[in-house]
């Protein structure tokens, strides 16, 4: 069961590289989608075996959001905003993208520095699990940095969260029930904003590239 | 005595296979295009044909040009000798170091480099060119994923990873096993000038990269280093099935009949391969010359993530 | 030694007939060299400790000329001779052209006391004497490289040359004046353990700075690209293949042998040097279309190989896993050796070309396979060892080197471990980029049409140029087969050195040299003589059956496939700058070059000429050297001014106190 969980962690970690890698705005909604569903599935497999040990639902309740959220609709709404925008293929980076993937892996050997002293999670062999998905928090974050559009900090706020709740899985078996519909609600609220936003700033400008705020300086 | 005629039992299985191996990926594509496409023999019938056929050589060539075919074809052939399909037999000395192979196969690459810019073509210089920063770039992530592995099996002799695989048991549950086979598979497909690499079947000059230093070469020559192209191919799709596909450990019982058994799972592992490798190449397009440094830095890292995975992260 | 200097004298009472000077001195350095390989091999095959000379003692205390040769310079003097060898075999036909033309004996003269000095170097016993010999090797060496001192360019570089070389050596006189202060003496077999630790970091760190100085690793290096393409041929062969090597001999009498390695940081900064080098080196070698520039790149990249492999033997000395430690100084060893030989041949060969062709610029040259082409098969030997293509000797160096990286790693340390397999990535991509180097100046200065009128008009050299030349490639090739027979006299000298023996671990007896290298403890075979006779076997059986399936061969001989035009003119081959582009479009950090397309013409659209200049910026030069200049040179002139006032007054002045304090110094003191 254990090795599910760490094929399962280094597949998520790996998923949000490819994130990183991309440049279409489909390719980024795609991934998002793939790393949601493997998100679900990890907490299908968790909820599936505390329900045959314990008998409690929240977890395999969660899933079951995350799989309606995350994989259907956050996707759909993306898709139906971005449709409209006239270029889909990000072409001006502010470092190249190999430069940007190895920076990654440095995240990830810099995750592993700080996470391998907190004695609570690592009882007699080093937390795998716990590594990668908080690489996954951080990824996110430099994804939101690296990108210009507005899209890339829709997502990279996605994938923090995305993280966020990988790691609290694996740190601790399941979250409060309570606690996990709180970020969902949160979270769906920020991204209808987000995307009611992006709709006007498109309309307004005929442009997604942030970098152009700068333009409304002093 | 058994273990010579295990490795030449292996050279000759390697030999009769690569070309197949060619006409089940092309096969694969032609069907997903909807078309019956050529046989999947196909490439022993063009093998035979250019090997009857007169040669064309360049009056600006020299012994260079003349002597790379078969410089490219005898290394290939000597690595498919280093490289055991089988893991039931022991080694001998020629089960060789796996470091070893690589190089060996560079000796190939540095002469094919080297006889494309002979015939003073600007389409050589070209393939030339390019194949140098492929393979340049490729090279850190081949030698990171396999120092992975042996570093597992303690030693970087072919064999003993092999047999260090066969007694993980199933390699592809642990993450380190899964992230260096997804950076092999890449190395392949670079390595092999395959789809999104290099387009294999490509008309146009300007986009060939191993075509272009095979484009002055007609006859037998032609067979040769073609030949020598399938046999590399095998090689790795070899390395990868037997250390990430090994079912050897399910034989239990001794003898030639095990034997035998063995190298049919192999060779139905090999086409396992060459279906998948088919499907990459049908579900994607040839990148932009300069979007392969993406794809050496993505496998790049699935490797340097592998061996972390392992030896810093204990698992 | 005494014929080295035989052979210096008589270089100068020729000095009126340049055609018995060559002879006569190039006859005494070969047969000095001669004596120096086998006595070194002697010493080496009987075990013995060591040999002890001492021509003069003199009443001046500390300074005693006495030399003591021990295992480690038994062996540098080893791949000195057999370098001068066959160098000295070339130069009889290469400084045929400077008959004459210049003063050929200053020319032998200078040569064979450089020779004699870099001897020197190798079997000093004693500081003094080592820095006196080495001070004699550096201005020599000055002196060669600028024999051809009437272009602006090489007067430059041997500028640019003898300031850094005075500044490494100005580290070396302060590490050495450490170390008499630690244990009041001077000589190099003393003990060192009486000196604390911070002075030990202390002189470990000056002799790093002046011995990578003359290493010419990054970020020191900026000397060697200027140094090398502007001395003479068989000069530069020289000074590429000994005289670097020369900081890895005082690196390890110094540090490894006097010092003892106890802290781990130590190795861990010669590695990191070491990776450094080897990529930016092997980068910039890439992107020149001067062959000896590319060259002397390369020397770089190779030096900074061998520091990776010093840098893993420091570490593992340092954690007490002693037969690691002396499996990476196997590897470093070896590494030096074959590189003695590949570069050696490397440069000679394009000294071959020069001497040809009359040009250096790669651009210019092509098609020289078919006017050379005894030339050409010798240079392609060596540039396959450099690649480390297998059954050449430079495969075994980096193999070596390969498996003392894999025997490190497996240890407790993480941040260890992730550094190690970021060098094992670095070492990778350097041997592919430098194959892709080799690939680029064999194939554009060989192969393909000519591409002016001077490589069309080419012949092939002199017999003895190809002799020297040839020696080495051969040698080169043989060191790739049998391996272990330098292995074997490398492993003496390491169980001297540490007490480990390498070959009880390398299966094989001695000079039973085709047995396969075998490293015990991890089970894994090389043997380059096998894989030759197989290929070999293979090559005759497909011949064979192409024959019986084929019929015989027939060919047809045509031009080039043209794409329709009728004409391939040579300019439309691929040129030097075209097959590097791509990889200096990857690497564009590194190189921040600049394009400039200027028009003749009334308008720019219908333009006379047009022309199209690409430059690259050398990123060292012009961020960390330039800027130091510019202070230094600024910093000095305010000096002068405060100082020199140009009056009698002030100077007699300054006598007075300079007076006055060195009495108070004395009574206090």
């Amino acid at each position: 069961m254990d090795s599910y969980f760490d094929i399962l962690s280094v597949l998520i970690l790996l998923s949000s590289i490819i994130l990183v890698s991309h440049k279409r705005i489909k390719s980024y909604i795609k991934t998002f989608r793939i790393q949601s569903a493997l998100i679900a599935l990890t907490a299908g497999i968790m909820g599936w075996n505390s329900l045959m040990e314990e008998g409690s639902f929240d977890i395999l309740v969660v899933c079951v959001i995350i799989v309606l959220l995350k994989v259907i609709f956050i996707p759909r709404l993306l898709h139906k905003t971005y449709g409209s925008v006239e270029y889909k293929v990000e072409k001006d980076f502010f470092l190249n993208i190999p430069l940007l993937i190895l920076i990654c892996c440095g995240l990830v050997v810099f995750v592993y520095f700080s996470v391998s002293n907190i004695s609570g999670l690592n009882e007699d062999h080093l937390n795998l699990q716990v590594v990668n998905s908080f690489s996954v928090i951080l990824i996110g974050l430099f994804f939101m940095i690296s990108r210009k559009w507005a899209l890339g900090q829709m997502i990279g706020f996605l994938v923090i969260e995305n993280g966020i709740f990988v790691t609290a899985i694996f740190s601790t078996n399941g979250m409060p029930f309570i606690v996990d519909i709180g970020i969902f609600i949160d979270m769906i609220t920020a991204i209808l904003i987000m995307g009611i936003m992006v709709m006007q700033i498109n309309k307004q400008f005929d442009s997604i590239n942030i970098n152009k705020l700068k333009n409304l300086k002093g | 005595m058994i273990a010579i005629a295990n490795n030449l039992i292996q050279l000759l299985v390697i030999l009769l296979l690569a070309p197949m191996v060619d006409g089940v990926i092309r096969k694969c594509k032609a069907l997903s295009q909807k078309r019956q496409g050529a046989p999947v023999l196909q490439m022993y019938y063009d093998l035979f044909k250019l090997i009857q056929k007169e040669s064309v050589v360049s009056e600006t060539a020299s012994w260079i040009y003349k002597a790379t075919p078969y410089i490219v074809f005898s290394t290939a052939a000597a690595g498919a000798l280093l490289v055991p399909i089988t893991t039931l037999v022991p080694s001998t000395q020629l089960s060789g170091d796996i470091i070893l192979l690589f190089y060996l196969l560079a000796l190939g690459r540095f002469f094919m480099c080297l006889s494309a810019l002979d015939t003073g073509s600007t389409f050589g210089g070209m393939g030339s060119s390019r194949e140098a920063m492929i393979s340049s770039l490729i090279e850190p992530s081949i030698l990171v994923s396999v120092f992975t592995i042996g570093l597992i099996a303690g030693s970087t002799s072919i064999y003993q990873m092999m047999r260090a695989m066969t007694e993980v048991g199933n390699p592809l549950f642990h993450p380190v096993f899964i992230l260096t086979f997804l950076a092999m598979l890449i190395i392949i497909l670079a390595e092999t000038s395959r789809i999104p690499v290099d387009d294999p079947a490509t008309h146009l000059e300007l986009t060939m990269v191993h075509e272009a230093m095979l484009l002055e070469y007609s006859g037998r020559h032609l067979a040769l280093m073609e030949y020598g192209a399938a046999i590399k191919q095998l090689i790795l799709m070899t390395l990868v099935a037997n250390l990430f596909l090994p079912m050897d450990q399910l034989i239990s019982f001794p003898g030639v009949g095990a034997f035998i058994l063995s190298i049919v799972l192999y060779s139905l592992r090999v086409i396992f391969l060459s279906i998948i490798i088919a499907i990459t190449e049908i579900s994607t397009v040839k990148f932009r010359f300069f979007s392969i440094p993406n794809l050496a830095a993505l496998s790049f890292i699935l490797s340097f993530l592998g061996f972390l995975q392992y030896f810093v992260l204990g698992r | 030694m005494i014929t080295y200097l035989a052979a210096a004298i008589a270089a100068i009472v020729f000095y009126k007939h340049p055609q018995y000077c060559t002879l006569s001195a190039q006859a005494g350095c070969i047969l000095a060299s001669a004596l120096g390989a086998v006595s070194a091999v002697r010493l080496l095959l009987s075990g013995q400790e060591k040999i002890i000379l001492h021509p003069f003692e003199s009443a001046i205390p500390f300074v005693s000329v006495s030399m003591t040769m021990d295992a480690l310079s038994a062996f540098f003097i080893l791949i000195l001779s057999i370098l001068t060898f066959c160098v000295s075999i070339y130069s009889i036909g290469y400084t045929a052209h400077y008959h004459g033309k210049r003063n050929v004996s200053l020319f032998h003269f200078l040569y064979s006391t450089f020779i004699l000095s870099m001897v020197l170097v190798f079997t000093a016993d004693n500081a003094v004497f080592f820095f006196m010999a080495w001070e004699i090797m550096a201005v020599l060496s000055y002196f060669l490289v600028v024999f051809e001192s009437e272009q602006e360019e090489n007067r430059q570089a041997g500028l640019i040359y003898i300031v850094m070389t005075h500044l490494g050596t100005a580290f070396l006189m302060i590490a050495f004046m450490l170390m008499f202060y630690y244990t009041n003496t001077l000589d190099l077999y003393a003990s060192s353990d009486h000196i604390p630790d911070t002075g030990r970091n202390l002189m470990f760190l000056f002799f790093l700075i002046g011995f990578a100085t003359k290493a010419g690793v990054m970020p020191l290096h900026i000397w060697l690209p200027y140094a090398h393409p502007a001395a003479p041929g068989n000069v530069s062969a020289l000074m590429s293949g000994i005289m670097i090597k020369t900081a890895v001999y005082g690196l390890l009498r110094f540090v490894f042998l006097y010092l003892g390695i106890e802290t781990p940081w130590w190795g861990l900064l010669i590695l990191v040097i070491g990776m450094g080098s080897a990529v930016f080196g092997v980068l910039y070698a890439l992107i020149e279309q001067n062959i000896k520039k590319l060259l002397a790149y390369s020397s770089i990249e190779n030096m900074g190989i061998i520091f990776i492999g010093l840098g893993i033997a420091f570490l593992a000395f340092a954690r007490e896993i002693h037969w690691v430690g002396a499996l990476a100084l196997t590897a470093a060893l070896m590494h030096c050796f074959n590189h003695t030989l590949f570069k050696g041949g490397l440069f000679l060969g394009v000294g071959s070309i020069h001497y040809a062709t009359h040009t250096k610029n790669m651009e210019e040259l092509g098609g020289l396979i078919k006017r050379m082409p005894v030339t050409a098969v010798f240079f392609l030997g060596s540039a396959l060892s450099i690649s480390a293509i297998v059954p050449f000797n430079g495969f075994i160096g980096e193999w070596l080197t390969y498996q003392s990286i894999f025997a490190s790693i497996s240890s407790e340390n993480a941040a260890l471990n992730i550094t190690l397999i970021i060098s094992v990535a670095v070492l990778a991509l350097s041997g592919a980029l430098a194959a892709a180097c080799f690939i680029k100046l064999f194939g554009i200065s060989f192969l393909g049409h000519p591409r002016s009128k001077q490589a069309v008009q080419a012949e092939e050299v002199p017999f003895t140029m190809n002799l020297g030349s040839g020696l080495l490639a051969s040698l080169c090739l043989l060191g790739g087969l049998f391996p272990l027979i330098p292995l074997n006299l490398l492993s003496r000298v390491i169980s001297s050195i540490t007490g480990n023996g390498v070959v009880g671990q390398l299966q094989g007896g001695f000079l039973l040299a085709w047995y396969p290298l075998k490293i015990s403890g991890n089970n894994n075979t090389v043997s380059p003589l096998l894989i030759l006779v197989i290929v070999v076997l293979l090559i005759v059986i497909s011949l064979l059956l192409l024959r019986a399936f084929g019929g015989s061969y027939r060919e047809r001989k045509f031009s080039t496939w043209d794409c329709g035009f009728h004409s391939l003119t040579p300019r439309m081959q691929y040129s030097g700058t075209a097959f590097a582009k791509p990889i200096k479009i990857v690497f564009k950090i590194f190189f921040q070059s600049s394009r400039d397309l200027k028009f003749q013409g009334d308008h720019p659209y219908h333009p006379e000429s047009m022309e199209y200049t690409i430059t690259t910026e050398s990123v060292f030069e012009k961020y960390v050297y330039v800027p130091v200049l510019i202070w230094v040179t600024a910093w000095s002139k305010r000096l002068k001014f405060m100082i020199q006032t140009g009056s009698v007054h002030t100077y007699l002045l300054y006598i007075f106190i300079a007076v006055l304090v060195l009495m108070l110094y004395n009574r206090l003191g």
